[in-house]
């Protein structure tokens, strides 16, 4: 048992350095995960001071209708599904790299689900504090930047991070523009070894072990943010 | 009194809300160094009559001008106009995340640009007089309610207002925490602060007053001096009124 064990090890991870096949799908899953989760932080940032605006003042009508648009298409559609129109529809005729392509579809998807989590944190301050900054003479801007965001960013910042974490195993389906993240790296390992078991458990361990280190970080930074408040 | 200190003049002001009326033409002048209460029943219009002064409710019609300038007007730089009307709310609305010295500082370093040095020594000042300067470096959560209503009328003073509106500044706070608030409130009036309260507090109304107002169903019904006022109401709405609360 133990020798088969080792066999098994030995042929899926060591032969041929097919390791290689998981640390090169890992730095790919991470840098997708990195910058999609940006892109969607400044995407769904905009989106939701749109729709705070509209709803707060009647402003910006024409940009809030597209960001409605916006979040219904995105949400109500497979993430998959997007990765590949976005691949094999919109990049088509041009040559755009695999990584980056991955990027921008998880960017434009997670930046939906980031707008509403970043627009419950504004609805979420009382509206005396907003009547409190304006009363004071801030501008409509001003109390926004200096009074609402600060406090709705602590709301935001768990929930955001379990976004990330959801982000991080969303990633696993960029194997469908044939990207090698760390999911497609376990899936060659095991069509080359004609061994499922070894390559798979591997990459759900991989996957586990980040998400519980972030876990992890986001329970100590809930901590910090809800120290010295009320 | 002489019209050429009058600070606010409110001529045929109106609010609805979705055709349900809620302030019916109600014009009046509020003059340097007046001491207004408003008083009258819950969903009278008091709190909305308020806030139209400093145009968190829009009027529907009529006009308020402050030093001339009409705040209704769409025009009007109304962020420029707060700065010089201070507000107290009856749930204080202090910056939970700010510190109370940065909670004070804040609107004056921002808006008018006055250098932190200067603007924490002012507001060590106020806060030496409401005799909180040991909680400076302290948040609101930390402190009691009474507490952190006298921060909220020391953060509006920090603008060095005009003209000061108080929203029921003492109905959300406990018994015990309302005497402090109104001594604050006493002092400002005795430093001939201009002042609109809208209170239950009678007693404080009949001391402190220069004047009270007193609405009912958004019809401003009469206003006299706080002697007359009290122990000769005219109308019979204010009777029953009084019949009620004294």
């Amino acid at each position: 048992m133990w020798q088969q064990f080792q066999a098994d090890f030995y042929l899926n991870f060591v032969k041929d350095a097919r390791w290689q096949y998981l640390t090169n799908g890992l730095k790919t899953t991470l840098i997708v995960t990195l910058f999609s989760a940006l892109m969607g932080v400044l995407l769904g940032f905009l989106v939701a001071v749109v729709r705070s605006t509209y709803d707060n003042t009647g402003r910006l009508k024409v940009l809030n209708t597209i960001c409605n648009l916006y979040l219904t298409v995105i949400r109500g559609t497979p993430v998959v599904v997007q990765l590949m129109i976005i691949y094999f529809v919109i990049f088509a005729s041009l040559r755009i790299d695999k990584t980056l392509t991955a990027i921008i579809a998880f960017g434009i998807n997670s930046g939906a689900y980031q707008a509403e989590i970043f627009r419950a944190g504004i609805q979420s301050v009382p509206r005396g504090q907003f009547e409190a900054g304006r009363s004071l003479g801030f501008t409509y801007g001003q109390t926004m930047f200096h009074i609402i965001m600060p406090q709705a960013f602590r709301v935001c910042v768990p929930t955001l991070c379990n976004e990330y974490i959801t982000l991080l195993k969303e990633t696993s389906v960029a194997g469908y523009i044939a990207l090698e993240d760390l999911t497609k790296g376990g899936d060659i390992i095991r069509s080359r070894t004609y061994s499922a078991f070894m390559p798979l458990i591997a990459v759900a361990l991989i996957y586990l072990i980040l998400v519980l280190i972030l876990t992890k970080l986001v329970s100590i930074l809930e901590r910090r943010l809800s120290r010295g408040v009320r | 009194m002489a019209s050429d200190n009058a600070l606010i003049r409110i001529e045929h002001l109106e609010k609805s809300f979705d055709g349900h009326v809620v302030l019916r033409d109600i014009s009046t002048t509020i003059h340097t160094g007046d001491v207004v209460c408003v008083i009258g029943p819950s969903g009278s219009g008091k709190s909305t009559f308020l806030r139209c002064l400093n145009r968190l409710e829009k009027p529907t019609g009529g006009h308020i001008y402050m030093d001339g300038i009409d705040i209704c007007d769409a025009k009007t730089d109304i962020d420029r106009h707060r700065q010089k009307m201070g507000m107290v709310f009856q749930q204080f609305n202090l910056f939970p995340q700010m510190t109370i010295m940065r909670n004070l500082t804040l609107a004056p370093m921002k808006l008018k640009k006055i250098a932190q040095a200067e603007a924490e020594a002012y507001a060590d000042e106020l806060l030496k007089r409401v005799g909180l300067s040991d909680r400076r470096d302290a948040y609101p959560g930390e402190l009691s309610g009474g507490q952190q209503q006298r921060i909220a009328i020391v953060r509006a003073l920090c603008m060095k207002p005009e003209v000061m509106l108080f929203d029921e500044p003492t109905s959300a706070l406990d018994p015990e925490m309302v005497g402090e608030v109104l001594n604050v409130m006493k002092d400002l009036a005795a430093e001939k602060m201009t002042m609109v309260v809208v209170t239950h507090e009678m007693g404080f109304a009949r001391e402190v007053a220069s004047r009270v107002m007193f609405l009912d169903g958004g019809d401003f019904v009469e206003e006299n001096a706080p002697e007359e006022f009290f122990s000769h109401p005219e109308s019979d709405r204010l009777k029953s009124f009084l019949g009620k609360v004294l």
